[in-house]
């Protein structure tokens, strides 16, 4: 064998190696080509083509023009800003409050992650069974001597902001534990030192906490609230199956309704790769905004 | 000489205060839990009375007079303490589907007839027979119009391709990212976020046309590349958190021993990697079990057990204790996989250390 043909020999392998972690992930590349960017670039071309193939805006106005547009976008809004802030705080305050090693903790970690683990079936046919009028929420509020006998509260019927607040209030039971987690992973994931150092310096609870923990803590707040933030946008299943479909219409309850409830209205598939998109848009931008605002870049910049 | 030690009134109030706040988040959490729970036992006069009945009864007590059509039957009522007449018939077979379907208590015509006997002699007859507990269970899963067997096997498969492909694609990954330094390191690390971004039905749209070009569409398989395009970026995380425990030289070490790089993979590194990989195939399973949008759109004829449970529930005006079934049905393995793989949802998220 030649000195030459051993060198080239030598310098495959080293590339080989080289190579090698680029093959292990090339199936994931892979994947998110054919079944994420694939599909992405479909709908986001779908829903700016016209039948006949050309560039059209005619999705977005048909969408516009429909009238629970507003009334859907209006209820997401106000459902993301309410449901993130309370499960945020919620989850904040429950994680600073159990912070500390107890005993059967382990177990109400498990306890906590019950919710969390549950279908979105389950969980509405655990509420839709608790909200009726003869409803086992009202069963235990006669138990307890709260309600009179024979009395009903009719928890489904009245205004739109009492609605509102129990699709908020059922969110949040299930996501509040599964918040809380993530936080006092984070949580205990700060060496004690740094807050003893706190005290030793004079600070009081709320100045250690604002001054140190929580800026401490702020990836792992970033991370939680981010996964919230885009999973409190697409909010409907709850929804629907608690009040049905229109009933309190949301961004992506439009989706669903139109691709399933209404399949053969000849403008549904308009109406649902218009909706699609202002889902997508809105879902990045809140995700974008939020990252700014919380300083991610600026973090991921030092 | 012992001195019991001084009494802490201020840490002792403290200690309560914290255990009762504890208990009063497990109830929160468990209470609608523990009522679903027991609703799914109910039979279905127990789950149209109001209020509810805390605990399902485990007996059924009967009351038989002769009544106007026939033979008066009256049930005890553990509420009002008292029997309440239901049904006047002279048709035992029919008295028979009643006490089975009503009130979820198997009592069969030859009892009946022995019961309708004593009525001669006696002016009431009472008699108690043990309660079918699984009644609802029974129903949801035997009768044919819900389809819920062949949804339930159908899920089984898409969860079992789910957890091969994202964790194959996804481990190797994983392992890549433990131990190797390459370019687009930090893109795999943010993929988890940014599949996450474009919404799941934006996806799921485009892919009805996708997966009926590939002959996929309604089948299993087509579901479970769907589930896995989220599962594969949170197996890349589990698995390479998994694969950094171990460490290299291990690998090495077998090495020097003569093995290859590949057979010191498979025969060191997997085994001690196999508990983690568990918990990452549970975590797959848990998303594809539980999902239901892109299901609900994916599919038409070849419902998943999630969607089959979100109907059951959606049309649930006549049936609550069989949508309580249902969604039980579907709560249990998920539960049961959440009990399994807990240690790793906390070391996913930092490790809470307990």
């Amino acid at each position: 064998m030649t000195a030459i043909a051993r060198r080239n020999a030598k310098t495959w392998r080293k590339l080989g190696k080289k190579a090698v972690p680029y093959l292990l992930v090339l199936p994931v590349a892979l994947y998110y080509a054919a079944f994420w960017l694939r599909p992405v670039l479909i709908s986001v071309i779908n829903s700016f083509t016209s039948d006949a193939g050309r560039f059209t805006l005619e999705n977005f106005s048909l969408v516009l023009r429909e009238e629970s547009f507003l009334p859907a976008l209006r209820n997401t809004t106000v459902f993301v800003v309410f449901s993130v802030t309370l499960e945020f705080l919620g989850a904040l305050s429950l994680a600073l409050l159990i912070n500390r090693k107890f005993k059967g903790a382990g177990f109400f970690l498990f306890l906590a992650m019950i919710p969390m683990a549950l279908p979105a079936a389950a969980v509405g046919a655990m509420w839709i069974t608790g909200f009726t009028a003869h409803g086992w929420i009202n069963s235990l509020l006669q138990y307890v001597g709260l309600l009179a006998e024979g009395g009903k509260i009719y928890w489904l019927v009245g205004s739109h902001a009492k609605l509102m607040t129990l699709m908020i209030i059922i969110d949040a039971w299930q996501v509040i534990p599964s918040v809380m987690i993530i936080l006092l992973a984070g949580l205990q994931n700060i060496p004690p030192e740094v807050q003893e150092a706190g005290y030793v310096f004079g600070g009081n609870y709320r100045q250690v906490l604002r001054k140190i923990t929580l800026p401490l803590l702020a990836p792992t707040i970033q991370t939680a609230m981010i996964l919230r933030l885009i999973s409190a946008i697409q909010v409907w299943l709850i929804v629907v199956l608690i009040l049905g479909y229109s009933r309190m219409p949301f961004l992506v309850e439009r989706v669903v309704y139109y691709t399933k409830e209404v399949d053969l209205l000849y403008i549904a598939n308009e109406m649902a790769g218009g909706y699609t998109m202002i889902v997508a848009i809105v879902v990045s931008l809140a995700a974008l905004f939020y990252l700014r605002v919380s300083g991610a870049f600026k973090r991921a910049r030092e | 000489m012992t001195r019991r030690k001084p009494v802490n009134l201020a840490k002792a109030a403290r200690t309560t205060t914290f255990y009762i706040l504890v208990v009063g988040v497990a109830a929160a959490m468990l209470l609608p839990v523990y009522f679903i729970v027991s609703l799914s036992f109910l039979s279905v006069r127990e789950a149209y009375s109001y209020p509810l009945p805390l605990v399902p009864a485990l007996e059924t007590h009967f009351k038989l007079t002769p009544g106007k059509r026939g033979y008066l039957v009256s049930v005890y009522d553990r509420i009002e303490g008292a029997y309440e007449s239901v049904l006047d018939t002279k048709e035992l077979q029919k008295m028979s589907e009643y006490m089975r379907y009503q009130l979820a208590t198997p009592v069969t015509i030859e009892d009946l007839e022995q019961q309708v006997a004593r009525l001669e002699t006696e002016d009431e007859v009472y008699f108690t027979r043990r309660r079918n507990l699984l009644a609802n269970y029974q129903t949801f899963f035997g009768v044919a119009g819900y389809n819920a067997v062949p949804a339930l096997i159908r899920s089984l498969q898409i969860c079992a391709l789910t957890i091969v492909i994202s964790l194959s694609i996804g481990g190797m990954a994983g392992y890549a990212f433990a131990r190797y330094v390459f370019k687009g390191k930090d893109l795999l690390k943010f993929s988890v976020l940014f599949v996450r971004m474009y919404p799941g039905v934006a996806i799921a749209l485009p892919m009805i046309k996708i997966l009926a070009n590939m002959n996929f569409y309604d089948r299993p398989i087509g579901l479970s590349l769907v589930y896995s395009i989220g599962n594969i970026a949170l197996t890349v995380w589990i698995t390479a958190s998994i694969f950094m425990g171990i460490p290299e030289s291990l690998e090495e070490a077998a090495q020097v021993f003569g093995a290859s790089k590949a057979r010191a993979f498979l025969r060191i590194t997997l085994p001690l990697a196999l508990p983690g990989l568990a918990a990452a195939a549970m975590y797959a399973f848990l998303g594809a079990w539980n999902e239901t949008v892109a299901a609900i759109i994916l599919t038409t004829f070849n419902p998943t057990f999630s969607v089959v449970v979100f109907q059951t529930v959606l049309g649930s005006v006549g049936q609550v204790n069989l949508a309580a079934a249902g969604g039980m049905a579907m709560a249990l393995p998920a539960v049961i996989f959440t009990f399994f793989i807990r240690r790793y949802i906390h070391q996913m998220w930092g490790g809470v250390t307990v």
